[in-house]
Parts: structure tokens; C-alpha cells; sequence
């Protein structure tokens, strides 16, 4: 609780400062580091906590339920039925439509229910079961999936002594990428398990770090194993892995390692399955559901933006569209994938090199996943959670400002989906909460943000606040029952267009020799 | 102006407070929806007979009219609430609203503590960030958070009218502080634990510590009887007026309680009762085919009387005995000779009276440990002796880690947790006595009861519910209770030992 920030008073020059990275300040003035991890991960844990015992998806809303349902469903397939029929098993109800990670993940969790209570997970009569006592069952295997991937993972790269941070801004980084309300709020409100896909890309970020290659590809592997939205990242995990490839004098070794450790993790998931073609076809189909469509409800990526000028759905057939936006993708992902690439391969060995490769990977991924965020076929407005965790990533490098406000435009683009779960509390102590943390919209963490941003995050802050308020109290008018989700979804998209092309001039300028400096790590103020 | 730490501590505590909203609340949600209904609803004749609820109304009149005012919000923002007949009501709309009653009174606390800290700066300057902390400490204590902001009370309020009473003490106002402690024991007749203190401070201090013959003495004890009586009769006079005054005395001391509540708070009577089961069961063993047990044991009686199987009766008379004697290093803090008797004095002296009557007092409730922790809180904020934060560190964890057993779903086991580790490591860690920590400050036998409630937190909310739920439910508990008296009782003796012998 908030007895942190306490006490940068009476000194007139820390006022006006970014209040988390004041706490750890003066963690470190009065020489009580000791207490910042546990405090950190204790304050995650009672938030995330405090979130969860609100609303989730499909509440009390029979017959179909929402996500919460689905994946408490996949607990009873799994543990009742063999592999086999897991993916056929009544699809119209909740079929399996993740990799088989998270079926192994729900098999997991189902046999420890069964062992608690077998009424939680009972084949078919379980169905929409919603005691409170199967709700806090359900709520704790994310925390406790969380804590094991994805908690490690952040806390350890932000230790890594191969980024140059202060103190206290590590720990800084570090509480900001741990309560980091989207996640948050989809995970512990809405209910899912995005921090477990989401810390295995962690891990590979920071087996990355460490130059552990084949670590961070089978981190990798496993995370699109867990989730295939991972894949939205495998443009730029390609492009770092190959660019390693070709540049050592053991390259050649390293790719056959990485092959067999990419076809060993996968094939080892697979391997309940691996006998029968048609099982592994059958995976593929649940797993890719081209025939949704092209974009799911209202989502603030580029095609659903399009819509409200030219209805691309009705004019186009399928194909053709999948064609479209698999085309607009590899357009908007390539360039950032070949600087990559390129630059990995350029790179003279030293002691730096290791720190710029993990950067320059870092604002990599957080472009290509989001060039699939805006333009590939078939996205959630949920998907924007994964551009958010190597953003997260890039605190230390002087994107406080920008990372600050990615996130505050995320909330807002997801927070239809959040009312929906009846998680109106939570969403705004937490957009309040992240505004006032991050300073935004008024001052930024690190590097001030220009004047004429920080004008336009004021008005952008304005635009968020007046379609709330209109949402809150002025009903759409009959004509236009979705005229607010709309309008969210036009300033959402704007943003992330504005951001995507942000990141990708900074990751162009990142390590050039004037620009290096500039933004740097955060200077240690005496 | 709030300056910018300020505005963090009121507004990340307000953040997890808000969050809380749908966690467990206890029969108190109802107990107080169910006063604004009354005090809302019916004439003020009829406010402490009517009992159509089974929680009446039982606490002093002054709460009553803070109820009533409540009342007048609470009718605009949902007329349901105010309904007398509509018992139970506890829609989204009703739980916000007495949520955020809560949220809002105990704004009293944190403008009671910023004067508070601001009067003892002038008497005893330390480092500001030392004050700051312990304000802070104050303000997010697991007691205000667990207790008001989950199981439901306004302890936050009420505690702040203390503060406010003592800092008015503190800047040298006698008299306001006696209006303010009197109109507290109008809201709460529990805080007449204290009232020795107050007595004592105000008759040295105020009647015969300033200049002047007998006759300006006599002037002074008239004017402090004045404005004693004028807030008393305020509060009371109507109800009097109204011939209530018999009914008025019977609802608010139902003396039908046993010695121990249905959880034996932490005190000596926990010991005292722990001691005679222990005996008991050795009997038992020793001449296996004895007398049984006897049918109310102390641990299954929810209100009943508290039986012996052992050791004598505690009678009333005989723990009102044992907290008067207790009282006396309370008033010696206050009548030394050739020491001074100033408010920081009074500061020490309500703690130590608090203690008292939580140690040997009759029925006492492990919530009542708030009173001693907060004004604590004042005397680690400037410029504490190590002793002090050492009796401040064991006492705050025992104390805090008892009142657990309140929240006893398994939805609130995490936030609990979690919730009492952050304050201690944040207090143990950020408390300081000169350069040294509080935890620096311990000694080796404290750290490792510190650190033992950690077990006895696996042992008691994790393992013995599953293992003993069916022999012997009330295991866990005792244990809780008894470890945690353990502390409470050196506390006092090592703050009585502070508060008189070191200058």
C-alpha cells in the first residue's frame, strides 16, 4: 500500500517526481533495500487478489458463460478424457481451441481440483458450476500460474547486470511491469492466462539477454505452445535467432541446436498426438479458426477501424482477405524484422553488444506483435497484451513517457470488454492509479516527453474522459447503438498507429551514436 | 495543500480500499445499515427502543446523530437503504454507500494525524521522513484496513477523534481536548478506558499546573466542568429529558457477556483461560475418569459465561479490580514529582491506560487493540527511545496478526496475508530509533517471536483447519490467542518500563 512513495517530502527538488521511482529513492536513502522485492511482490499479489474478487467473464450469464467457463471446462475434458478426444470433444461447448500447453495446463489445474473437490470438474454436470469456492479455486491457479512463469521471469530481467540501470529504477521497472493493469485485469478480472504465455516470452527476452539461445527458443516454443497468439512475436524471435546464425564462427552449429530444440519442444507437446495425422490436422484447425472471420466484436486494429468507412467483409470473400491482411502484416512487420536482422548481424563483439542486441529485440518485438495487432485476420481486442509485455520490457531504455501511455491507451481500448465482466471498480482505480504512477498524462517517468506530446496526451486524455463520460450518461441514439464502442475503437486505433510508427523510428535511432545517449538509462540524480 | 507523499499514502490506501468493496463484511454491514435506517426513519424517542432488527441500537447517542447525518446522504443516493422493515437490504447500491461512509470518515484520522504530527514536531523534533512514516503506518494499519474497510466499522472515524482530541493536548488546548474526548465518549463509551488518563492529565495539567492561587484553580476546574458538561448534556440531555436514561444504560452496557469473547482476544484472561484447560487435560490424563469437562467451556460459549474447570471464577468485580490496578503505571507517567506532566505525558498515559483495559478488562474484543496501536503510533513518530520501538514492533504484529481469526473465509486468506506482512516489513524496516531500525533495534528472543507468527499462520490458517476442523475446532484459535497474549503482555510491561524510567 501506498505507505511507499512516502517520503520524498521535504526535499524540494525530488517534488514533481514519478512516485514509484521515488519510493525505491528512498528505499535506497534509508538503506532498506531489502524490504523492495517483497514489498513489490506482496503489493502485486494483494492487487491482483483485491481485482479478482470482483467480476469475470460470462458471470451468472447461462448457457454459454464466457472465458471463465471455458477454460474451468477445459479443466473437466482433460482430466476425464484421453488426448485424443480432447480437441473433438463437444466443440460447440467450449471446444479446446489453444495449443497443447495450456490443455496440459488444464490438466493440471483439473487434477488438483478433483483432488479438492471432484464436483468442480465433473464430466458434463459441472457445466457453468459457479459456487464460490470453485470460483476462488479457479482465481488462485492463475495467481499461482502467474507467480511461477511470469513473476521470475520480469524479476529477473530487470536484475540482469547487463542492463545499465540504477537501482532503484530496476525496482522501478520492475513494480510497473508487475501491476501493469491490463494484464491485471484481463487475467485476474476477466479471467485467463495470458501472464503464463506472456512470462515464457519474458523468458525468452531474458535468455536473450543472456545469450542462451536454444533456452530461448524453447522459452519461445513455449510460449506459442501455451497460446498461438505468441506467434504475433515469432517474426522477431526468427529474425534475432537467424541474424546469431549467420554471424558467429559456430553459426552454423547454433542453427542446427536451435532447429532441434524448436522441433524437440514442439514435438514433445505434442506428442500424445503425434501418430495420427489426422489428430495433428484436427489441432491445427482449432487452433487457427480462419472461418471467424476477420476481426472478432469491436477491436481497435485497422480493419475494424476501416469499417466504419468501407465494409470490407462484404466486399471481399474470405480468401481474399486472409490474402489482405496476411499481406498488409508481412508489410508492416518486415522492416523493423530486417533492421533487426541486420544490425544483429553488424554488430562487433564487445560488452555492449549483448545489452543493444536485447534492446533492439526488444523494440522489435514490440513491433511486429504490434503489426499483427493492427493488421492481421482474426484478432481480440485482448491481443493487446502482447505488444504490451516487451514494451513493459523497454522501461529502463528511456521510453517512460511512451511505454506510460501505450498502456493507458491500451486500458482504454479494452474497457467494453472489462464492463462487460462488471469490472467498472477496478478499471478505473487501476487507469487512475497507472495515470497517477506514471505521471501520465501530466509528466512522464524519465526523459520529459516533448512539450507539444505531452499538449497532445492532454488532449488525447480529454478525448478518452469525454467518451466515458458520454458512455456513462448520454445513451447512443437509436441509430447508432455502437457509436461509443466506435468511437473508442477509432481513437484506440489512431493511437496504436501513432505508437507503431513511434517505435519503429525508435528502434531505426535507438543505437545510433548520437541518439544512444540521449535517452539512455535513467541518470542517478545524487 | 497536500504535499505529494500525502496525496500517495491517501490515495493508493484509498485504491486498495476501493478494490476491497466485495470482500467479506461482517453482521457489523448490517448491524450499521440498519442504525441509519432507524435514526432516519423514526422519532428520536423511539431511536434506543425500537427492536425490530435484532441489532439494535447500542452505541452512544452522539453515533446516533452520526448515523443520522449519514442518513440524509444515504436517502438520496437509495431510499432502500433508510427502510426499517428492510432488514438484510445489502444491494450494490447499499454496500457502496456505507463503503464509502467508511472511506470518507476516516478522512478525520488523516487530518487528525497531520495536526497531530505537527503539534509534536514542535514539543520533540526528529526527522521528518521518521514522522511521516509512522503517520502513514498509522493510517494504513492493517487494524483500519482489515477491520473497517472488510469486516465493517468505523473504527477509522472514531480513532480520529482521539487523534484529534490528542493533538488538540499536544498544541497546548486543554479544554478543546477535553470537548473532544468528551464528545468521543459520546460516540463510543468504550474509549472511557482511557478516561483515567484524561482525568488525571487535565486535573494536573490543566487545573493545578498553571500560575496563579486557589481561586483561579477553582475558575479553571469550573470552566473545564463547564464544558465537560455542556458536550455530556448535549449528547445526553435529550434522551435523559425524555426519562430514556434506565433504557439508555441497559443498551449500552449489556453486562449478560462472559469473561471472554467467543475468540479470546489476546489478553490475560486468554492466558488465565489457556491455563486452565492446560491443567484440565492434565488432570484428565493424570486420573483418566474424572469429571468431564464442563458443558460451557470458554472456547465453545458464544456469549455464554466463562466456566473453570480448575482454577476459581473470574467474577466481574474481580477484573474490574485487576484494570484499576493495572491503571497505576498509567497515572504514574502522569503524578511523578519533579517530572514534568505535559501532553506528551498524556500521549503515554493513554496508551498504557488502553493497554490496561485490554489486558484485564471484562468481554474484551481484540479490535479494542486499535486504541493502544494508534496513539503508539504518535509517540514512534518523534523521536522514539529503542525500547519504544521495540514494545511498538512486538506489540503492533501481535496485536494485528489476532485480529485475523475476523476474517475467516478463504477469500480474505491471501489479502490478510499480505496485507500484514507488507505493514510489518514496511514498519519493522522503515521505523527508525536515531539510525538504527526497528528491526536492528530488537533483540534476538523478539525476532524470533516476530518471525514466528509466520509458522503459527501456516499452523493455524493453512494446516490445523483441515487437520483438527473435527476434534478440537477451536485449537487453532486458542493457539492464536494464547501466542499472540504472549506479546501483548510483554508490551506492556516494556512500555511501562519506557514510559517511567526513561527521561
Amino acid at each position: 500500500m501506498a505507505r511507499r512513495r512516502v517520503a520524498t517530502g521535504g526535499n524540494g527538488g525530488r517534488r514533481g517526481m514519478d512516485p514509484v521511482l521515488g519510493w525505491f529513492r528512498f528505499l535506497e536513502a534509508q538503506g532498506a533495500q531489502g524490504i523492495a522485492l517483497p514489498v513489490t511482490l506482496l503489493f502485486s499479489l494483494l492487487v491482483r487478489w483485491c481485482v479478482s474478487l470482483h467480476g469475470y467473464s460470462g458471470r451468472g450469464a447461462g448457457p454459454l458463460y464466457g472465458d471463465y467457463e471455458a477454460q474451468r471446462h477445459w479443466m473437466e475434458i482433460t482430466t476425464h478424457l484421453p488426448a485424443a478426444q480432447w480437441y473433438h470433444y463437444d466443440l460447440q461447448y467450449w471446444g479446446l481451441d489453444y495449443p497443447p500447453l495450456t490443455a496440459f495446463q488444464s490438466w493440471l489445474c483439473g487434477a488438483v481440483a478433483r483432488r479438492i473437490d471432484p464436483s468442480w470438474v465433473a464430466l458434463d454436470a459441472s457445466r457453468g458450476i459457479e459456487t464460490h469456492a470453485s470460483k476462488l479455486f479457479m482465481r488462485a491457479t492463475v495467481v499461482a500460474l502467474e507467480a511461477a512463469v511470469f513473476v521470475p521471469a520480469v524479476v529477473l530481467l530487470f536484475r540482469s547486470r547487463r542492463l545499465q540501470m540504477p537501482w532503484a529504477a530496476r525496482q522501478a521497472a520492475t513494480f510497473c511491469a508487475l501491476l501493469q493493469p491490463c494484464l491485471v485485469l484481463v487475467d485476474h478480472g476477466h479471467f485467463q492466462y495470458n501472464g503464463v504465455m506472456l512470462g515464457f516470452v519474458v523468458w525468452a527476452v531474458h535468455f536473450a539477454l543472456c545469450e542462451q539461445h536454444v533456452a530461448m527458443a524453447v522459452a519461445f516454443c513455449c510460449a506459442f505452445m501455451f497460446k498461438q497468439m505468441a506467434l504475433y512475436f515469432a517474426p522477431a524471435v526468427f529474425a534475432f535467432l537467424l541474424a546469431r546464425c549467420v554471424r558467429g564462427p559456430r553459426g552454423a552449429r547454433l542453427f542446427v541446436r536451435l532447429g532441434l530444440a524448436v522441433v524437440g519442444t514442439v514435438g514433445a507437446m505434442l506428442l500424445p498426438w503425434i501418430r495420427s495425422p489426422a489428430q495433428l490436422r484436427q489441432i491445427l484447425v482449432r487452433v487457427f479458426p480462419v472461418a471467424r472471420g476477420l476481426y472478432e466484436d469491436k477491436v481497435a486494429n485497422v480493419w475494424c477501424a476501416a469499417s466504419v468507412v468501407v465494409k470490407l467483409r462484404s466486399l471481399l470473400d474470405l480468401g481474399s482477405l486472409v490474402r489482405l491482411a496476411t499481406a498488409a502484416t508481412a508489410l508492416a512487420f518486415l522492416p523493423a524484422c530486417v533492421h533487426l536482422f541486420l544490425a544483429i548481424r553488424r554488430q562487433r563483439p564487445g560488452a555492449q553488444a549483448a545489452a543493444d542486441a536485447s534492446r533492439l529485440l526488444r523494440y522489435c518485438l514490440l513491433n511486429t506483435s504490434l503489426a499483427f495487432f493492427l493488421f492481421s485476420f482474426q484478432v481480440h481486442e485482448k491481443s493487446i497484451l502482447l505488444p504490451l509485455a516487451p514494451a513493459l520490457l523497454l522501461l529502463g531504455d528511456g521510453e517512460g513517457w511512451a511505454v506510460g501511455w501505450l498502456v493507458q491507451a491500451a486500458l482504454f481500448s479494452i474497457y467494453p470488454l472489462l464492463f462487460r465482466d462488471g469490472l467498472h471498480m477496478p478499471y478505473w482505480v487501476l487507469a487512475v492509479g497507472w495515470a497517477a504512477l506514471c505521471r501520465c498524462p501530466a509528466r512522464p517517468a524519465d526523459a520529459p516527453a516533448p512539450a507539444p506530446v505531452a499538449r497532445l496526451q492532454w488532449l488525447v486524455a480529454l478525448a478518452m474522459g469525454a467518451i466515458h463520460a458520454a458512455h456513462a450518461l448520454v445513451p447512443p441514439p437509436p441509430a447508432l447503438p455502437d457509436l461509443y464502442v466506435v468511437l473508442n475503437v477509432a481513437l484506440s486505433c489512431a493511437m496504436f498507429v501513432a505508437f507503431f510508427a513511434y517505435f519503429n523510428y525508435r528502434q531505426f535511432t535507438c543505437l545510433r551514436p548520437g541518439a544512444a545517449q540521449q535517452p539512455g538509462p535513467k541518470p542517478k540524480t545524487a | 495543500m497536500l504535499a505529494a507523499n500525502e496525496a500517495a499514502v491517501l490515495g493508493a490506501g484509498a485504491a486498495v480500499k476501493l478494490l476491497l468493496w466485495p470482500a467479506y463484511r461482517s453482521t457489523d454491514f448490517e448491524v450499521h445499515r440498519n442504525w441509519l435506517a432507524i435514526t432516519a426513519s423514526l422519532p428520536l424517542r423511539e431511536w434506543y427502543y425500537e427492536a425490530r432488527s435484532e441489532w439494535t441500537l447500542d452505541y452512544p447517542p452522539l453515533f446516533a446523530w452520526f448515523e443520522w447525518a449519514l442518513a440524509h446522504a444515504a436517502r438520496l443516493w437509495d431510499p432502500r437503504i433508510v427502510a426499517v422493515d428492510n432488514l438484510g437490504y445489502a444491494a450494490a447500491s447499499c454496500v457502496a454507500f456505507q463503503r464509502l461512509t467508511v472511506l470518507v470518515s476516516e478522512l478525520v484520522l488523516f487530518a487528525a494525524l497531520r495536526r497531530a504530527l505537527r503539534a509534536l514536531a514542535r514539543i520533540r523534533p526528529g526527522p521528518p521522513a521518521q514522522a511521516q512514516i509512522a503517520a502513514a503506518l498509522v493510517f494504513l494499519s492493517p487494524g483500519f484496513l482489515l477491520v473497517d474497510h472488510v469486516h465493517f466499522q468505523y473504527n477509522g472515524f472514531l480513532l480520529g477523534v482521539l487523534v484529534y482530541s490528542l493533538a488538540l493536548a499536544l498544541e497546548g488546548r486543554d479544554l478543546g481536548a477535553a470537548a473532544a474526548f468528551a464528545a468521543l465518549l459520546c460516540l463510543k463509551h468504550i474509549f472511557v478506558y482511557v478516561a483515567p488518563a484524561y482525568f488525571v492529565y487535565l486535573l494536573r495539567h490543566y487545573v493545578f499546573g498553571g500560575r496563579g492561587g486557589a481561586a483561579q484553580r477553582l475558575a479553571r476546574l469550573a470552566r473545564l466542568a463547564a464544558v465537560v458538561c455542556a458536550v455530556l448534556c448535549a449528547a445526553l440531555g435529550p434522551f435523559v429529558a425524555l426519562g430514556q436514561a434506565r433504557q439508555l444504560a441497559a443498551r449500552l452496557f449489556p453486562f449478560r457477556r462472559g469473561l471472554c469473547h467467543a475468540f479470546w482476544a489476546p489478553n490475560a484472561w486468554a492466558l488465565y483461560v489457556a491455563a486452565d484447560r492446560a491443567l484440565a487435560a492434565a488432570l484428565q490424563l493424570a486420573r483418566p475418569g474424572a469429571r468431564p469437562p464442563p458443558p460451557h467451556a470458554a472456547t465453545r460459549g458464544l456469549v455464554g459465561d466463562t466456566r473453570f474447570a480448575v482454577l476459581p471464577d473470574v467474577p466481574p468485580l474481580a477484573t474490574l479490580a485487576a484494570t484499576l490496578a493495572a491503571l497505576a503505571p498509567a497515572c504514574a507517567v502522569l503524578l511523578r514529582r519533579r517530572r514534568p506532566c505535559g501532553p506528551v505525558q498524556l500521549v503515554q498515559a493513554v496508551v498504557l491506560c488502553a493497554h490496561a483495559a485490554f489486558l484485564f478488562g471484562w468481554h474484551v474484543h481484540e479490535k479494542a487493540v486499535i486504541l493502544v496501536l494508534a496513539p503508539l503510533g504518535l509517540l514512534v513518530a518523534a523521536a522514539p527511545s529503542p525500547r519504544v520501538l521495540r514494545m511498538h514492533a512486538v506489540l503492533s504484529v501481535a496485536g494485528f496478526y489476532a485480529l485475523l481469526p475476523l476474517l475467516f473465509g478463504a477469500q480474505e486468506l491471501p489479502i490478510k496475508a499480505a496485507v500484514l506482512l507488507l505493514w510489518a516489513l514496511c514498519s519493522l524496516a522503515l521505523l527508525r530509533a536515531g539510525p538504527a531500525s526497528a528491526w536492528a533495534c530488537l533483540t534476538r528472543p523478539e525476532r524470533l517471536y516476530i518471525a514466528g507468527h509466520v509458522p503459527l499462520f501456516a499452523l493455524a490458517e493453512l494446516v490445523a483447519p483441515s487437520l483438527f476442523a473435527r476434534r478440537l475446532p477451536f485449537l487453532p484459535l486458542a493457539l492464536v490467542s494464547v501466542y499472540t497474549a504472549l506479546g501483548v503482555v510483554y508490551a506492556w510491561l516494556g512500555l511501562a518500563r519506557a514510559f517511567l524510567c526513561e527521561p
